[in-house]
């Protein structure tokens, strides 16, 4: 059992357990008491938990010595243990914790060169005073209501006629073209066809998804040939990305050129149930620009079939 | 990308811990481009601690601080850049004398110098300033 509990297996194991313990505490408590914050994954999560997890692994690895490149590498296999963890006991999605990755491995070789300094000076009061710092900026923001939304644009000129174009942005067949954006090549769910039950205001619309994912959709604007707003009524809960962002609104806007061609412009709504904010909303951007990419592709291209 | 964060999210460096994430970037990056430059930060930092009165710590902006009592000797960033207060003269005579020793990256009118640690010769003339900035401050 000694063989099995070396300093370096304990460093991995404790500062796993305390990440877990203190991440799905955080989720049972405040979903019991404040319903604001149920679903959250805020800054504090993400940023003082990693830290705090490196600085635990380094107290059990601190009488070794512990170079530089060592140091990046055992926070990368802590990161991955961590994340192997979230996937099995938070139920996170894959892609979800391959973009969480790096933010892990930063901020847990943070917390490891932090703690390899603090063991190093063997100052109590720091240590104490680092500790409690932490867990103060923890509770802080984990009990204030964090809310996030932003808006993406997107413009594409189609080579056909407005009301060619417009039947194509209420509607569409299956998109069976492969995809190019990386993150739906591994796996995250794309769009792929779009239904109405009807050409009119108010109509039911449905966007599928390549996994079966459905999002349920109502028309909220209807002006023929220019303007098409649709709210989001019903979307899937999965513990992929899609479980921590919400699409709330969709538009495409259509302007005739007077030549023949169309310019389109696609708008979405979303809001974020992840934090920080400045890291998560680079990838949201991201992924949301190329569903419309996606979608405003294939408009295009059936739009211009003869 | 560097004197980029320097220069213009320069102010970020208020924010408690910030630092230290910049330079655990600034590590990741390092090894992701299979440069050996943490290894010749540690053997500078192995090599310098042994001299009589010093002490390291984390640097408020990130990265390695060497200290002699309660007064700074330099730091390096975790990019391998050695920045050194030295006096405006002698710093005058090291930039004559060996073209690697620059103005420091953000105050150019001082005795602060920079100095990037790109291989085992780099490491070695780091090691040679730090002690020319010992010998000079243990006066």
């Amino acid at each position: 059992m000694k063989k099995v509990l070396t300093p370096l297996f304990n460093g991995y194991l404790v500062s796993n357990l305390v990440g877990l313990l203190i991440i799905g505490l955080t989720k049972y408590l405040t979903a019991k008491t404040y319903d604001f914050l149920g679903g959250t994954y805020t800054l504090a999560e993400f940023l003082i938990v990693p830290f705090l997890m490196g600085i635990i692994a380094v107290w059990f690895w601190r009488h070794e010595p512990l170079p530089g490149s060592r140091l990046v590498s055992r926070a990368w296999y802590n990161s991955f243990i961590a994340i192997a963890l979230s996937f099995g006991f938070l139920r996170e999605g894959v892609i979800c914790l391959v973009i969480l990755s790096p933010l892990l491995w930063s901020f847990m070789l943070a917390g490891c060169y932090a703690g390899r300094y603090m063991f190093k000076r063997d100052n109590q009061t720091l240590n104490v005073s680092v500790v409690a710092l932490l867990a103060i900026f923890f509770f802080v923001d984990v009990m204030s209501e964090h809310h996030y939304e932003n808006m993406v644009a997107d413009e594409m000129v189609v080579n056909a006629p407005v009301s060619t174009v417009w039947k194509n942005v209420v509607a569409y067949k299956r998109n069976t073209s492969p995809d190019k954006y990386w993150l739906f090549k591994i796996g995250m769910p794309s769009p792929v066809e779009s239904t109405a039950e009807g050409y009119y205001l108010g109509a039911k619309r449905k966007c599928i998804f390549s996994n079966g994912y459905v999002f349920d959709e109502k028309i909220t604007t209807y002006e023929e040939n220019k303007n098409l707003i649709f709210d989001i009524t019903n979307q899937p809960r999965d513990p992929e990305i899609m479980g921590h962002i919400d699409i709330l609104r969709g538009q495409f806007l259509l302007k005739d050129n007077g030549n023949g061609t169309t310019t389109v412009t696609g708008n979405s709504w979303y809001r974020l149930y992840v934090f920080p904010a400045w890291y998560y909303g680079i990838w949201a951007k991201s992924i949301t620009r190329n569903v419309h990419i996606r979608v405003m592709e294939h408009i295009k291209e059936i739009s211009e079939a003869r | 990308m560097f004197l980029f964060v320097i220069k213009y999210l320069g102010f970020l460096k208020f924010i408690p811990g910030l630092g230290v994430v910049f330079d655990a970037w600034l590590k990741i990056w390092e090894v992701i481009n299979g440069r050996k430059t943490l290894d010749y930060i540690d053997n500078i930092e192995a090599e310098v601690e042994k001299w009589t009165g010093i002490t390291t710590s984390i640097h408020k902006y990130g990265g390695l601080q060497f200290n002699l009592g309660r007064r700074e000797l330099g730091h390096i960033h975790s990019n391998g850049l050695l920045d050194m207060l030295l006096s405006r003269k002698i710093k005058q005579q090291l930039m004559e004398e060996d073209g690697r020793v620059q103005h420091h990256h953000s105050f150019k009118n001082s005795g602060w110098i920079s100095f990037y640690i790109k291989d085992e010769a780099d490491m070695d003339f780091a090691i040679s300033l730090l002690r020319m900035a010992y010998e000079h401050h243990k006066k």
